[in-house]
């Protein structure tokens, strides 16, 4: 009876009430921090361009009028969408075998395993894509292997390309869609994928209509934190793409740092992450139709 | 007619043997209880027959095919999990229709089927519900009508009343057990509960260790144990160790520190021997030359009384220095320090090899 507190303290403590102070220090953070942020770009990017400031005295609607009329600019956001998606699809693919595994295994080195899933998160960003740098170059690993195998004559460029983003990407951002898949494929109880095959259905169908509707939420979870990383990364692209692999991010960064034109590049923030929302808003309703009948 | 075999099933996990060369046959429309502790193997018997584990030595028959290395899929089971198992995405419909899906009937045949099999476990009424919206009875149910709807050969149930509460828990006794007879489906039922294999079988295999320690009815796995395990795991028993010095005719007569008892006892017993005597089988008197005669006599004291409601249970020493229980009325005059005669028929009591 330990754990029950008596009506009597629960009362007096104020139980019942919520304690609103105590969400002052993550309010502070978040206004400070996430808020006050947003709206200084927000402000920002309907300011009129300055060469003496950050930004001019007036507003004006131009920075987004010109964004949005730039096809160079679309070119840019559709390959960091198009990458954003590869790198989705391929990390689920690749990671949805390895959770399931991971799930349901017994064996002594699941630990192991899962550190490995874990280890890209244990060394730094920067280090790793240099490891690619070294692997992705035009004498590297990869085009080495390539060509003992028989496959390419001449190497292929990898570096300074949307392939090379992607393949960084897709080992960077491995983990984020196995964790979450993890956590929902190990609270599915492995009773009901038994109980589909006891009732006739082959372990493919037991699959497709028991075990991968139930697990929808890890992969709604796991895929839309790979999307989003994957569009708003900067290292990588930086490092692996070149002028070829540029995405936005590596655009705004450009924008801000190299050319100086804050508000424009606060318009590009604005509208790609307006672009993002939307498509993430698209995919929560997709992905909302397939689990509502899930508890 | 055997509609299960199996034969000289033997079962590895690493160098630890989990099953010893399990030999069973069960007929058309029998229901078998698999009983023991947690640990003896039941489950994973089940398991193997069910397809979910595979077999390293033996063979498994269903009627006369050999279905050892057979997908769980093609073995044409129902099979009720302890958990349930139900597929919570799916309403009551859509669980007992997947099976049936499954096996490409058509879609009238299987309202019909689904209708017919939810009359059965009275649950119409109650088919868009999703699991989550049901009780754990109901849930219960559920689970047995998707088994029973495939119509399989063979219907497995692990433990299905495990997670339910104790008043439900013998409702569903009788009922699971009504349904059996009714749709006359072979039935394997895993539980650790003896009184529910008591209840419910025609026959109980009792495992220990990954061993039959004993296969039979109910009445001859209680009254005729073979082990001193099954006499220990199936309800109370008391046991006096002793010799066995002779025999007339089925009655054997054994040497205890209690001096000689008369037993039954298996044919062909010898040496070292433990008599079985039930505690209701004993009779007790406070002596005085009012004793019930009976085969067997000894003068004990009683050590300790334990009111329980509808009786009491009685702890006695006797002068051979063997602790016995027994159950008395509620108003028996028997209390702690009470010097007291038990007695015991020789039909009532049964000796195991030691």
């Amino acid at each position: 009876m330990t754990g029950a507190p008596s009506p009597a303290i629960a009362s007096r403590g104020g139980a019942q009430r919520p304690v609103w102070w105590l969400i002052l220090p993550a309010l502070v953070l978040l206004v400070c921090f996430l808020v006050l942020p947003y709206v200084s770009i927000v402000v920002m990017s309907f300011r009129e361009a300055s060469t003496r400031a950050v930004y001019g005295d007036g507003f004006t609607l131009e920075h987004y009028t010109t964004v949005i009329a730039d096809p160079f600019i679309w070119g840019i956001v559709w390959r960091t969408l198009r990458t954003g998606l590869i790198v989705t699809v391929v990390t689920l693919l690749l990671g949805y075998p390895v959770a399931y595994h991971l799930a349901r295994t017994r064996s002594r080195w699941a630990s192991v395993l899962y550190i490995f899933v874990i280890s890209p998160l244990l060394v730094g960003l920067v280090v790793r894509t240099f490891a690619w740098l070294i692997i992705l170059s035009n004498g590297g690993v990869a085009n080495n292997a390539l060509k003992w195998a028989g496959l390419i004559d001449r190497p292929i460029q990898l570096l300074n390309t949307p392939l090379g983003v992607t393949i960084g990407l897709i080992h960077v951002f491995l983990p984020f869609v196995i964790l979450p898949l993890l956590g929902n494929l190990q609270a599915i109880n492995p009773e009901v994928a038994m109980a589909g095959r006891s009732l006739g259905a082959s372990r493919l169908q037991t699959f497709l209509r028991v075990t991968l509707p139930l697990s929808m939420p890890g992969i709604q979870a796991g895929s839309i934190l790979v999307f989003v990383l994957s569009i708003s990364a900067y290292v990588t692209p930086a490092m692996l793409g070149g002028s070829q692999g540029r995405t936005m991010a590596v655009l705004v960064v450009q924008y801000l740092v190299d050319s100086f034109r804050w508000p424009a590049g606060a318009a590009l923030a604005i509208f790609m992450a307006a672009i993002t929302l939307s498509v993430i808003a698209v995919y929560l309703r997709l992905t909302a139709r397939a689990m509502r009948r899930l508890p | 007619m055997t509609t299960l075999r199996l034969d000289r099933i033997n079962k590895f996990y690493g160098a630890v043997q989990v099953l010893r060369n399990i030999d069973l046959d069960i007929a058309q429309g029998e229901f078998v209880s698999l009983l023991g502790p947690s640990g003896c193997g039941k489950t994973t018997t089940l398991r193997c027959i069910a397809g979910f584990e595979t077999v390293d030595q033996g063979t498994i028959f269903f009627g006369s095919r050999d279905m050892t290395r057979a997908m769980p899929e093609h073995r044409d089971l129902g099979m009720v999990f302890q958990s349930y198992a139900l597929f919570p995405h799916m309403t009551v419909t859509e669980n007992l229709s997947f099976g049936l899906e499954v096996r490409k009937i058509a879609a009238a045949d299987r309202a019909r089927r689904i209708a017919a099999v939810l009359e059965m476990v009275r649950l119409t009424g109650f088919e868009k519900r999703f699991p989550r919206e049901l009780s754990g009875g109901q849930q219960q149910r559920v689970a047995l009508a998707r088994a029973l709807v495939i119509e399989p050969s063979v219907l497995l149930l692990d433990e299905p009343l495990a997670n339910l509460d104790a008043s439900l828990r013998d409702d569903m006794r009788f009922f699971i057990r009504d349904l059996q007879r009714r749709v006359g489906i072979t039935t394997i039922y895993v539980t650790h509960d003896q009184s529910e294999a008591m209840v419910m079988s025609d026959r109980i295999v009792v495992m220990n260790r990954g061993v039959i320690e004993q296969c039979g009815p109910p009445r001859e796995i209680y009254e005729r144990p073979a082990s001193q395990m099954v006499a220990g795991f199936i309800g109370q028993s008391n046991t006096v160790p002793g010799r066995v010095a002779g025999r007339e005719n089925d009655t054997y007569l054994v040497e205890t520190a209690e001096g000689p008892i008369r037993s039954l006892g298996p044919d062909g017993l010898s040496g070292e021997v433990r008599v079985m005597i039930r505690p209701e089988n004993i009779t007790t008197d406070p002596g005085g030359g009012t004793a019930v005669p009976a085969a067997n006599m000894l003068a004990g004291r009683v050590v300790k009384s334990v009111y329980q409601g509808d009786g009491c249970i009685l702890g006695i020493e006797s002068a051979g220095g063997t602790a016995f229980t027994t159950n008395v009325r509620a108003d028996s005059p028997l209390g702690a320090g009470a010097a007291v005669i038990i007695g015991f028929d020789a039909r009532q009591a049964w000796a195991i090899p030691a």
